[in-house]
């Protein structure tokens, strides 16, 4: 059953993969390495974990990957792009356009509702207003938060938070979601709702996920783990999330 | 990205408040601290202004409306031939002493204007009846100057010069900027009040024909009266004016407390409108890792500083309208003419984009990362 799985995720095309990343932050004389060489291959319509002790450069990664920082040193393609020779103008449409983003303190909008707060990277992309209203409804309804539309983002629980970022995260369809510890500030019910909202809104959909977290309770979603420590990657694990979610149905 | 920029400006309402308040505040300052300059310094050339003559003929080197030196009176005809001058008429200011009744004295300006054009004569004439000065001794003085003079009423009689003279009409705010009150006479009346000979008079006022050109008509009143100084109006109002803001030092002072007020609202709105925006750079950074170009940052950001300034400077106009409104007297006039409202609006505006564009700049080397890291 594993075998047959992996043989099937390794056809698919490669969304990421990372030679030889260095990063190190400078603040004054001093210089913190963070990322010492990391490499890795993430194919399409996977959901990885990027998990590592606190510190270790999990943030820092994530960020990289989504053409937030720049690495000091190594390749990165991310969806058939170079992007370690791409401008900040090009950066931020491959942001924009792409790739979502799920906040570990969700950082919607102030004085946006839930609605608006969706619409807001359609607005960027110059979508025309009735066309994102609309478009931001279906995802709140996916999210099962449709009943929130008009709440501002202020008088939202977290869990609701927690949806109403991922429903941002997914609105300008991107083909790749990352996503900062999204469960951190949410219970164990929660979380797993959440967890089982990501799943099935992006690898299901053809989407790429990398998720960035400490807890093991959601490690069964993952189809592999990857495991940061001293900068690099230190071990690789698969897991059986396609089977426990059969065999929740 | 308009609603997007408004609601966001909307969601914090005590900073958009304290920032507003500011906005208001420095217009409100300007305009008032400058109306009550222009007023004060208006003053100083109301005979001017309201006098009704094109062109002011005196001796030479006058500095000051309220105080001429004598020329000869008869000149007046050389004037009068001159091409495209209607009318010209001498004209005579003066100090002498009124007798009060508590048995002090008060020393009064007079004015004595031709008695049949009455050029240069009371204005805004409300108690009364400004012809009346044909009448035997008649005067007219201003209502907001009784208390200097013992509350006369239109009817008393009092001794100018220890001559009589009786109170037959009243204006409404024609006070100078001297301490001394008006009294508009006819010429020849003033002339015995102060004791002058009839045959020299203040200034010459001119009026001109409908389409005479004014420069023109003082180069050739120069030509005719070579002796004399020729101004139009509004030179030799400003004239009267500078008179007084160089020799007293009032230019400098009152400018400069107008200055420093200026830049005391221009202060608090650009610190308050500085800390709105560094408060909220996270919400940029978040703006610019889902994918916001500088572009679209910088307009939202502009768009905000606009309606601050539009909104702070319409509600800031409204006060002053109605400071002006209920507070303006004779006495302080608050004068706001529409640049000093304009500029000080486009003044706010430039203040808001500049100290909103300030912490922008931050924003750009803020990464946007700062929202994955807090
Ligand atoms: N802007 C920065 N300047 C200097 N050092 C930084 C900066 N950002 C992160 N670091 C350091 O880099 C290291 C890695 O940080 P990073 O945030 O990537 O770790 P992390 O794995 O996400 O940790 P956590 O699990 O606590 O979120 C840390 O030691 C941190 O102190
Ligand atoms: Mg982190």
């Amino acid at each position: 059953m594993i075998g047959s799985q992996l043989d099937e995720t390794i056809t698919k095309p490669i969304a990421v993969s990372t030679e030889g990343i260095h990063k190190s932050y400078r603040s004054g004389a001093t210089v913190t390495p963070v990322l010492e060489g990391v490499d890795l291959v993430i194919r399409r319509e996977q959901c990885v974990f990027l998990a590592g002790p606190s510190g270790s450069g999990k943030t820092t990664l994530l960020s990289i990957l989504g053409c937030i920082l720049s690495p000091d040193q190594g390749r990165v393609q991310i969806l058939d792009q170079d992007i370690s020779t791409l401008d900040e103008q090009a950066r931020t449409a491959i942001r924009r356009n792409r790739i979502g983003f799920v906040f570990q303190r969700f950082h919607l909008i102030r004085g946006l509702t839930s609605l608006e707060n969706v619409c807001v990277p359609l607005t960027l992309q110059g979508m025309p207003h009735h066309k994102a209203a609309s478009r931001a409804a279906d995802l709140l309804d996916a999210v099962g938060l449709s009943h929130r539309a008009h709440t501002h983002s202020h008088n939202l629980s977290s869990g609701e938070c927690q949806r109403v970022a991922l429903a941002r995260a997914l609105s300008a369809d991107p083909d790749l979601v990352l996503a900062d510890e999204p469960t951190a500030s949410l219970d164990a019910t929660n979380g797993q709702e959440v967890m089982k909202l990501l799943r099935r809104l992006t690898t299901e959909e053809g989407r790429t996920a990398i998720i960035v977290t400490h807890d093991q309770r959601i490690f069964p979603f993952a189809d592999k783990v990857f495991h940061l420590e001293n900068g690099r990657i230190a071990e690789t694990a698969g897991s059986t999330s396609t089977a426990l979610l059969e065999s929740e149905r | 990205m308009w609603s997007i920029a408004l609601k966001t400006l909307i969601a914090d309402r005590g900073k958009l408040l304290t920032a507003l308040v500011g906005v208001v505040f420095s217009i409100v300052l300007v305009n008032v601290q400058g109306g009550f300059f222009l007023g004060l310094i208006r003053k100083a050339s109301l005979l001017v202004e309201h006098g009704q003559a094109d062109i002011w003929v005196g001796h030479r080197k006058m500095h000051n409306v309220d105080f001429p030196r004598d020329i000869p009176q008869r000149w007046v005809n050389r004037i009068r031939a001159v091409p495209g001058v209607k009318r010209a008429e001498p004209y005579l200011i003066g100090f002498a002493d009124m007798s009060l009744p508590s048995g002090g004295f008060e020393q009064v300006a007079v004015v004595g204007a031709d008695q049949a054009s009455l050029l240069g004569s009371a204005w805004n004439v409300t108690q009364g009846n400004p012809l009346a000065l044909a009448r035997q001794n008649a005067v007219i003085m201003d209502e907001c100057e009784v208390q200097k003079l013992e509350f006369p009423k239109v009817g008393t009689t009092r001794e100018i010069g220890g001559r009589r003279a009786k109170i037959v009409a009243m204006s409404h705010g024609i006070m100078g900027f001297l301490v001394t009150p008006y009294i508009f006479t006819t010429y020849d009346r003033a002339a015995s009040y102060l004791n002058k000979s009839p045959d020299v008079c203040s200034y010459f006022l001119v009026q001109l024909e409908p389409n005479a050109n004014v420069n023109r008509v003082c180069e050739a009143i120069q030509r005719r009266v070579p002796e004399l100084d020729v101004f139009p109006r509004e030179e030799y109002g400003w004239i009267s004016i500078n008179y007084w803001m160089t020799r007293t030092g009032l230019g400098i002072s009152f400018g400069a407390a107008t200055l420093l007020g200026l830049l005391v609202g221009m202060v608090i709105v650009a610190q308050t409108l500085y800390a709105m925006v560094l408060d909220r750079l996270a919400e940029f950074g978040t703006l610019k890792a889902i994918g916001a170009t500088e572009r679209q940052v910088c307009s939202i950001l502009l768009i905000q500083a606009l309606a601050m300034a539009l909104v702070g400077s319409i509600l800031g106009l409204l006060a002053v309208w109605g400071i002006v409104y209920f507070y303006s007297t004779p006495r302080a006039p608050i004068v706001v003419p529409v640049w000093l409202s304009l500029g000080s609006c486009l003044l706010v505006l430039v203040i808001c984009l500049v100290a909103s564009l300030l912490p922008y700049l931050r924003i750009r080397n803020v990464d946007p990362l700062m929202v994955l890291e807090s």
